[in-house]
């Protein structure tokens, strides 16, 4: 194992493999901040260049590509209250009230911290576990898949503080709406009403750009001012506070990288969950929940620290059973094929070397992402100052087009623009918009395991699974758990308040 | 019309959402309906309790939902005196029929002359009308702007721009 560790490492310090490696850094980060393209896009645009090159190489190209997407994802997350994709989107909870604060450079570099640490800490777990996960993958079967699905809509019950009814009412709009278009299982058209281009669904990315972008910036235009008036809030954070926050939070990053590892392990369950468990474990293990959402760093760490740990899991499906943990991993297999590697048992035993090279490639591109990312946060941090007038057009006008490039169909434009006005009338009336992405984002995973196991095993398939009970168990009792800490909070509350 | 009316408004646009799920549904398998469904009856339980709890709940105990949009950056200053340059009343309901405005005319833009002509002209005209900068300015920023989304989505991403529905006719 030390010597495919070492010919892992090797075949990377090649020129044109660091060379590929900077320039998918550079083109993944640029690509994570436009709206509605993420890794996905990024890798897939980048296949037809993958031929002809050294194997390590295309792969630093491609993996280097797909992590700095995720950091070049957050930072519109915490910069505007704007997620570039599903996966920033647990970003905006307490990273945009950090920015309205003045702590832009102290949530970019925590954020970027911790997107390290949590690569590096998966990276090391994911070498270690390599003989341990197989299986671990081979015991959980749909019905599990459908609990863990579940336990992300339980995450709900976390952020409906304000109004719990307008939160559940939330997520189960974004739940139908993801039912739009034709149904995988039954081939059903649903909600479609005869127009072809529904048939298809609702964009996640169109309908991300609208429910974020367009309604923050037309927020924006109605208050006339910039995101941070910098008369009245001066940035007062630096970039040494946020990296100094990831390690003062070692045990939350460690929690949350291995949580992510987890989750990207699991074929088919995706980084997007993983951001918004992260987020939830976060809030429940923290002894001052109250804190987030309104500038916790926490609430930054968790997230990015997952997303980062995310990748090397994701990686081990994709090599050992050629499963894709995700869609960036489906585009993975498809460069595997041109490069004449077959996924399979024996990627862990012949290839090892080959598996350690994308194990060292995932901590050599976090680490440059973090070191480029810590020297432009103080010129990032300055763009929320920037004037309304200003930010509206621009912003507007990327969106619009970003929508539009996600399919190539100029319905999208119009979808994103309905989900605009959705999202700010969804804003003014606190019916919280990150339920109804959550709904959205979970929807298609719950129906989808729900009649496969209703196929494999029966109506009463939970008494077939004895791990999937204890799942729903868990999450059953991590769902009654934030209201009964809540309760007692204000039980000891009223009781210290009837002592004096 | 009062915000109080206008959250009852919201709650029977849902409910008639909701109800036309419902409808729609009956047309749907038992397989294909499995979720939606129930999800709709369960929808609507939750818009009436909504509903109800905002017209005859405790006045104490409802939650505060009566802001806006985020006001607090608006009215309040770094030591937390009121600013007394632009209020929320007046920025009201002109600035909100505004933004649906902008909103609208960029879609409708797009699809008469195309993406980037759009780019241009939306954003030259959104600075020079808003006296942002100088209309000379304004252009210079616009073509800067359009440039540089042309050469990332079109060269770069290599993205088939959508040329209007103009441009159809005049070919």
């Amino acid at each position: 194992m030390i010597d495919a560790i070492s010919a892992g490492l090797f075949a990377l310090l090649t020129p044109q493999a660091v060379l590929f490696l900077f320039l998918g850094v550079i083109y993944g980060l640029v690509i994570g901040i436009l709206p509605g393209l993420g890794g996905v896009v990024a890798m897939a645009l980048l296949l037809p260049f993958t031929y002809g090159f050294e194997t390590a190489a295309t792969l630093a190209l491609l993996l280097g590509a797909h992590i700095a997407t995720i950091w070049g994802d957050s930072v519109t997350s915490i910069l505007f209250s704007v997620p570039g994709s599903a996966k920033g989107l647990a970003l905006c909870f307490d990273g945009y009230p950090m920015t309205k604060q003045g702590k832009a450079k102290r949530a970019l570099a925590a954020s970027a911290t911790g997107a390290l640490l949590g690569g590096i800490i998966g990276a090391v777990f994911l070498a270690l576990c390599i003989p341990l996960i197989r299986p671990v993958i081979l015991a959980l079967g749909p019905s599990e898949y459908l609990m863990m699905a579940l336990w992300g809509l339980t995450v709900i019950a976390t952020f409906s503080e304000g109004s719990l009814m307008k939160g559940m009412t939330a997520s189960v709009l974004g739940v139908l709406v993801a039912f739009i278009g034709t149904d995988v299982v039954t081939a059903t058209p649903r909600f479609t009403f005869g127009s072809e281009f529904l048939m298809d669904g609702i964009s996640f990315p169109v309908a991300m750009i609208g429910l974020f972008a367009v309604s923050e910036m037309m927020k924006m235009s109605i208050r006339g001012t910039p995101i941070i008036d910098r008369s009245l809030v001066s940035e007062d954070s630096t970039v040494w506070q946020g990296v100094c926050d990831a390690f003062r939070h070692w045990w939350l990053v460690v929690r949350s990288s291995l949580l992510g590892l987890w989750i990207g392990v699991l074929p088919g369950v995706g980084a997007s969950v993983a951001g918004l468990a992260a987020y939830a474990q976060a809030v429940q293990t923290s002894k001052t929940p109250e804190r987030f959402g309104k500038g916790a760093v926490e609430g930054v760490i968790a997230p990015d620290a997952t997303m980062g740990a995310n990748e090397g899991g994701g990686l081990m499906p994709t090599l050992a059973f050629g499963i894709p943990g995700g869609e960036s991993m489906a585009i993975l297999l498809v460069a595997f094929i041109g490069l004449g590697i077959v996924p399979g048992p024996d990627m862990l035993t012949k290839n090892l070397d080959v598996v350690f090279s994308m194990v060292w490639i995932i901590v050599l591109a976090n680490i440059m992402v973090t070191i480029i990312g810590l020297g432009i946060t103080p010129w990032l941090a300055r763009l929320p100052s920037l004037q309304a007038n200003l930010m509206v057009p621009m912003v507007l006008s990327v969106c619009f087009v970003g929508a539009y490039a996600t399919r190539g169909r100029i319905e999208d434009v119009v979808v994103a623009a309905v989900f605009g006005v959705i999202g700010y009338l969804m804003d003014k009336y606190r019916y919280s918009r990150a339920n109804f992405v959550i709904g959205m984002v979970l929807a298609v995973m719950i129906e989808r395991n729900l009649h496969i196991s209703i196929n494999l095993y029966g109506a009463d398939f939970l008494l077939d699974r004895p791990i999937a009970l204890a799942m729903l168990i868990f999450v059953v009792v991590t769902a009654v758990l934030p209201f009964w800490r809540e309760q007692r909070r204000k039980r000891a509350a009223l009781q210290a308040g009837g002592v004096t | 019309m009062s915000r109080h009316a206008q959250e009852n408004l919201v709650s029977l646009i849902l409910l008639g959402l909701f109800g036309l799920v419902l409808w729609l549904c009956q047309d749907f398998g038992p397989r294909a309906r499995l979720i939606p469904l129930p999800l709709a009856v369960f929808g609507i339980a939750l818009t009436v309790a909504q509903f109800a709890w905002h017209n005859f709940g405790r006045e104490d105990a409802r939650p505060m939902e009566m802001i806006s949009v985020d006001t607090s950056a608006i009215t309040a200053t770094g030591e937390g005196r009121p600013r007394t340059e632009r209020t929320e009343e007046q920025l009201g309901q002109w600035g909100e029929t505004g933004a649906y405005f902008i909103v609208a005319l960029l879609v409708a833009m797009i699809f008469a002359i195309g993406i980037f002509p759009t780019v241009f002209v939306f954003t030259a005209a959104y600075l020079i009308l808003t006296r942002y900068c100088t209309a000379v300015r304004g252009l210079a920023y616009s073509a800067a702007l359009t440039a540089s989304i042309y050469l990332l989505f079109a060269v770069a991403l290599e993205m088939q721009p959508y040329h209007g529905l103009l441009a159809g006719r005049m070919s």
